[in-house]
């Protein structure tokens, strides 16, 4: 259930909700520490749930001594009014059986607290391609059907691949097709959900391995960027955007503690 | 799937925890058709099984209240681990008399035994006390007013540093507290990018929810199993406000600990 920080519920009416979807290589959840940090969005309120392992920890977007003390928990929601943007970030993986009534809560949330739409950014294994997305872009995209009625145009215009269908079971030559997102986590039960539920919802994701996934979660964000148009956008120079999005304090030491001398 | 140098093809473990879930989901829904009302039974009868059951220590029957709507309090300490504990009953419990006021029983698939009506005290469980002179700690006064602290202990490994952790003057003691917990704490906050996680976390995670001040006290030592050196690593916290009044004996509290430790002590022997 959604638990606001100060006395009362902010309002979220006509806001976009970007929320990462704990998939393959976390890339979501990277993508929306970059969003959060970059944008310095301000927490609002917290998502308490059973359904998440429980962790702590301080202040993760701590940019001086001063902010560095404020306890956060699994999952934090952080706003940015001025752009009508609300953000859910999910920072530990689902109790088993728990992810389907976690999507349940969440929608329920979404539908009651006015939120306009959802983007979902998630991730898929990258092995699972087959031929002709191995040769294409690594990005997709989903819209549910209230969804594409209203971004249709602007996505058409954008050029993107969406999301093929391929065989539900990939080992049976006659069976059926259907949108499968392997290593996506609850993506597809979150899409599926908001089908049937009438929520406009769009899904952005990439094909990833599992390694050092922060140059994927630079890419989620431009690609994401491209769409919203969150910060400046990019020019012609690929190369200049790592430095164009705040990487957070929290992702020191992303490969363990330092070696200890006497090894070499 | 990740190929690995030597040319083998190797599933990778996913880091974000999907993979089981999604086949066990989708076979769950498969099943769920051809579920049979014996399958639902065992279902809901694992489920009651795995409750956490609050209980009266002595008579062993359920406490029929919330412990804390029987006996409110101000104070409320929570030692998890073996070396927390020995700590709280060396020095905190030690002065004053304590009074058992209930139990928490519960079971997982993880638990060694399949009888959750007598665990021994090996067995992992939770007992709650009370200060009997003292009305302040676990005494009349309102749940606002509560103020909670966590005392628990993690392996030295867990900690991330720019240096080696072999280098670290382990043992050593970490503060976590919540945005209403207004003392300072005794010891230096745990660093970005550290994390805590499992009980401790659960509880730090409702008090900053809810609004409840509370401090956790983690010790990072590279001993797990009940050590002297590790337990007095906690010996700063009790020059806090919460614990000042409540220590009395710190002499006779060390000699508590040397005889607790000697006789937790296994002669080790590897013929044993």
């Amino acid at each position: 259930m959604f638990v606001p920080c100060g006395e009362s519920a902010p309002d979220l009416a006509g806001f976009t909700l970007l929320m990462p979807a704990v998939s393959v290589g976390n890339v979501g959840q990277l993508a929306m520490d970059l969003i959060i940090s970059t944008l310095n969005m301000s927490k609002i309120g917290y998502f308490y749930t059973d359904c998440l392992v429980p962790m702590v920890g301080n202040n993760p977007y701590a940019t001086a001594e001063g902010n560095s003390t404020e306890l956060s928990i699994n999952a934090e929601v952080y706003s940015l009014p001025s752009r009508k943007l609300v953000a859910l970030q999910l920072r530990s993986i689902f109790i088993k059986y728990k992810s389907k009534p976690f999507c349940e809560k969440l929608l329920s949330w979404v539908k009651s607290s006015g939120c306009a739409r959802v983007i979902v950014l998630s991730s898929s294994h990258s092995y699972q391609r087959n031929d002709l997305q191995l040769r294409s872009t690594p990005f997709r995209y989903l819209l549910t059907p209230s969804m594409q009625k209203s971004v249709q145009n602007k996505i058409k215009s954008l050029n993107w691949e969406e999301m093929e269908k391929s065989r539900c079971i990939p080992e049976i030559d006659d069976s059926e097709f259907c949108i499968r997102i392997p290593g996506g986590g609850i993506t597809k039960t979150l899409y599926d959900e908001s089908c049937s539920k009438e929520i406009q919802m769009a899904v952005l994701l990439k094909f990833v391995s599992e390694g050092d996934n922060i140059p994927d979660a630079l890419g989620l964000v431009e690609y994401l960027n491209e769409w919203l148009q969150i910060i400046k956008p990019l020019s012609d120079d690929p190369t200049a955007s790592a430095s164009r999005w705040k990487i957070p304090s929290s992702w020191r030491l992303l490969f363990g503690s330092g070696l200890p001398p006497a090894l070499f | 799937m990740a190929a690995t140098f030597f040319g083998e093809v190797v599933k990778a473990p996913c880091r974000a925890g999907t993979e089981d879930d999604e086949e066990e989901e989708e076979e769950e829904e498969e099943e769920g058709r051809r579920e049979t009302p014996e399958d639902r039974e065992v279902r809901q009868q694992l489920a009651r099984k795995r409750e956490v059951r609050l209980l009266r220590r002595q008579t062993k029957t359920s406490l029929e209240v919330s412990l804390l709507e029987k006996y409110p309090c101000s104070k409320f300490i929570i030692a998890i681990g073996n070396n927390a504990v020995a700590f709280l009953s060396s020095f905190v419990m030690n002065s004053g008399v304590w009074e058992e006021v209930g139990c928490a029983k519960l079971w997982n698939e993880w638990c060694r035994t399949t009888d959750t009506t007598h665990l021994s005290s090996s067995e992992a469980f939770c007992v709650f006390y009370h200060l009997k002179s003292n009305p302040s700690v676990f005494g009349s006064c309102p749940r606002k007013n509560m103020q909670i602290t966590i005392l628990t202990c993690r392996h030295v490994t867990d900690y991330k540093t720019s240096e080696s952790t072999g280098s670290l003057p382990s043992p050593f003691l970490k503060a976590l507290k919540t945005q209403n917990f207004k003392d300072s704490a005794c010891c230096p906050l745990l660093e970005q990018p550290n994390i805590v996680h499992d009980l401790p976390a659960a509880v730090l995670s409702y008090c900053q929810v809810w609004k409840i001040p509370a401090v956790l006290y983690l010790c990072y030592t590279d001993v797990m199993k009940l050590d002297l050196i590790t337990v007095e690593a906690f010996k700063p916290i009790l020059s806090t406000r919460t614990l000042k009044g409540l220590v009395k004996n710190i002499p006779q509290s060390t000699e508590i600990l040397k005889k607790l430790m000697t006789t937790n002590e296994i002669q080790s022997n590897i013929y044993t």
